[in-house]
């Protein structure tokens, strides 16, 4: 990293994938190679408008570019979705602490993802699938406001539900006339049968409101808090634990997350708002 | 090494400025500001019987400043030695708490860090102390006790000046024509002077006493309705957070030059109601209420820790400047009393 944790690498977006109606992937190609671990963020700059806070959707493995999955949100984001091919950006970063992906090894990975949380997801997911043969089992209970509201589409609905060690399961709030699979919230699609608590880890990321009923649910299957992975969304600005903007009491989201353990948060009471 | 004796302040200014920028404080009506030192000014170099109405961060944390310039960056910013004489016990504290946060080994800041590698600080005993001024709630003294380079004590007939730091005895060592022994009897004076100050502290703040440790009554009153009480004074000015010496939130900012892009890097507030709200519009705090609760939090509870230490050094800017008359110490006094209601006594609290 630059000496000035403010000054950006410069980089270009070289490919972008519409992935959703409000979600688009971004490939960014930085001038120096950014090693990261799966799970930790960056900040995107657009010269002269603004930066926002992403983790990656990529697999760290791939050291020549990142790709970032960017949901029509705000401002930053709203205008990124205006960008084309060739549209110069500056990154900083990674920031923050990743999955400990070491520490699951042996066990059975439950990861429960919804919305544009399928993001970091994917990074994980692919991190996982590379050494596929270190974990029990990877159970992945993803959910959509709609079918076409899912990201990663063409892996979702095939690739990946064939990969062996995988167990997937998809759901929609509401379905359409294609659908054929589950309809209701991720959390209608948790049974306590679908991992053994007792030898399993679980990684959480979605919207605010999803991650809260989740982790509600596998504290009910008896999970423990320290063993829920949740990837916490706040106003990451400078990524160094400074600028105050993402603290969650003495934690700074940035800094000391965005992944915590619900073990380490679970006591104080704006988590989820 | 001793502490030395000046009759006269203007020939040490005038070897400080010597060797580097000097700021020094003015009064303009009842408040002190700093202003720089001009030696050959005609109004004379006063020593401020109280701290100023500026805070010490402005050195070393400007309003506004460029942290980078892309895609070529720029060269750094020169910043020269610089000297501030008069900063207060409850201003080196502050310095103290800055310090954690922006050169601590991990991530240093490098725009704070230069700043305070040039800056030579020259402290003085408190005189008299205001009536917003609490930093015996944080074991705050009426003179410097560490992280300072020299510290000048007023006397009857001159100043007493006591070196801190390398830099400062180096200073005195540089300078035997300007300073001479001190008999042991300016010593008791100035010892009486701290002491009276200190006394004076104490009973300007009777009545704000409390009976249990800041940290836990703060931390136990998380559902406590005080803050949402206080929140009706409040007018959201936000002047709390810009002129308290410890709050250190900034946000950074994308512009576009003629040639380059900047980000700059600017205070912020966490009183503001946008502070912590993200794109999709989730926002812990879009309550008044639980926006001052999260500022007492913060300082009392969340920094102590993580960094041992409070965020809060009891110099009263924020009482003095707010519009709403909300001031900290009655919160606090109203948060121990509601505690002290339920049944928590000292007693319980002692593990």
């Amino acid at each position: 990293m630059s000496e000035n944790p403010y000054q950006p690498i410069n980089g270009k977006i070289v490919d972008i994938i519409d992935e959703s109606p409000t979600t688009k992937s971004f490939v960014v190609v930085p001038e120096e190679k950014i090693k990261f671990e799966t799970g930790q963020f960056v900040e995107l700059t657009l010269p002269g408008e603004g930066e926002a806070p992403f983790t990656p959707s990529s697999s760290p493995a791939d050291s020549e570019k990142m790709e970032i999955t960017i949901m029509k949100a705000g401002h930053v984001t709203a205008l990124l979705h205006q960008c084309k091919k060739g549209q110069k950006v500056g990154i900083r970063g990674p920031f923050g602490n990743g999955y400990p992906i070491d520490d699951f090894a042996g066990r059975e990975v439950y990861i429960v993802g919804g919305g544009v949380g399928l993001a970091p997801i994917r990074s994980l997911f692919l991190t996982l699938v590379d050494r596929i043969k270190d974990f029990k089992s990877v159970v992945c209970r993803f959910g959509a406001k709609t079918p076409d509201d899912f990201i990663y589409k063409s892996d979702l609905f095939g690739p990946w539900q064939k990969i062996r060690g995988v167990n997937m399961k998809l759901t929609v709030d509401k379905a359409n006339g294609k659908w054929r699979d589950n309809v209701g919230v991720v959390t209608t699609i948790l049974t306590p049968q679908d991992v053994d608590v007792r030898n399993s880890v679980a990684v959480v990321c979605g919207p605010p409101i999803m991650m809260k009923f989740a982790t509600l649910k596998l504290l009910e299957f008896g999970f423990k808090p320290a063993d829920i992975y949740l990837s916490m969304e706040k106003n990451m600005s400078c990524g160094i634990g400074k600028c105050g903007h993402c603290m969650i009491g003495k934690y700074y989201v940035c800094k000391d997350g965005p992944v915590f353990t619900y073990e380490q948060i679970k006591n104080y009471p704006d988590i989820w708002a | 090494m001793k502490p030395v004796f000046v009759s006269n302040l203007k020939p040490f200014l005038d070897a400080v400025a010597e060797q580097m920028e000097l700021y020094i404080p003015k009064k303009t009506e009842q408040h002190y500001t700093y202003n720089k030192y001009d030696p050959d000014s005609e109004t004379p170099a006063e020593l401020n019987n109280i701290r100023t109405c500026t805070m010490v961060k402005e050195f070393l944390f400007p309003v506004c400043e460029f942290a980078a310039v892309f895609p070529e960056p720029a060269e750094p910013e020169e910043i020269g030695p610089f000297a501030v004489f008069g900063l207060k016990e409850c201003d080196l504290r502050s310095i103290e708490i800055l310090d954690k946060v922006f050169t601590e080994e991990e991530f240093q800041d490098p725009l704070y860090m230069k700043r305070r590698e040039n800056m030579f600080i020259i402290a003085s005993d408190c005189f008299d102390p205001g009536k917003s001024c609490f930093c015996n709630f944080f074991n705050g003294k009426a003179f410097a006790q560490s992280g300072f380079d020299l510290s000048v004590s007023k006397i009857r007939d001159g100043f007493i000046v006591e070196a801190g730091s390398d830099k400062g005895e180096d200073f005195i060592e540089k300078h035997p024509q300007l300073f001479s022994k001190v008999p042991e009897a300016l010593l008791s004076e100035r010892d009486k002077n701290r002491d009276k100050t200190q006394k004076q502290l104490e009973e300007n703040n009777a009545k704000y006493k409390l009976d249990l440790p800041i940290k836990e009554i703060v931390e136990d009153s998380w559902e406590s309705d005080v803050f949402d009480v206080e929140a009706k004074a409040c007018v959201e000015c936000q002047a709390c957070t810009r002129i308290c010496p410890t709050c250190h939130c900034f946000y950074l900012y994308d512009t576009r030059q003629k040639d380059y892009f900047a980000k700059m890097k600017m205070w912020d507030g966490c009183m503001r109601q946008a502070y912590a709200a993200v794109a999709g519009g989730a926002n812990p705090r879009k309550i008044l209420g639980d926006r001052i609760k999260h500022r007492l939090m913060h300082k009392l509870v969340y920094f102590l820790d993580r960094y041992g230490l409070d965020m809060c050094v009891g110099c009263g800017r924020c009482i003095d400047t707010c519009a709403g008359e909300i001031d900290m110490r009655s919160i606090l006094k109203k948060l121990n009393e509601e505690l002290k209601d339920k049944g928590k006594t000292k007693a319980k609290v002692i593990k």
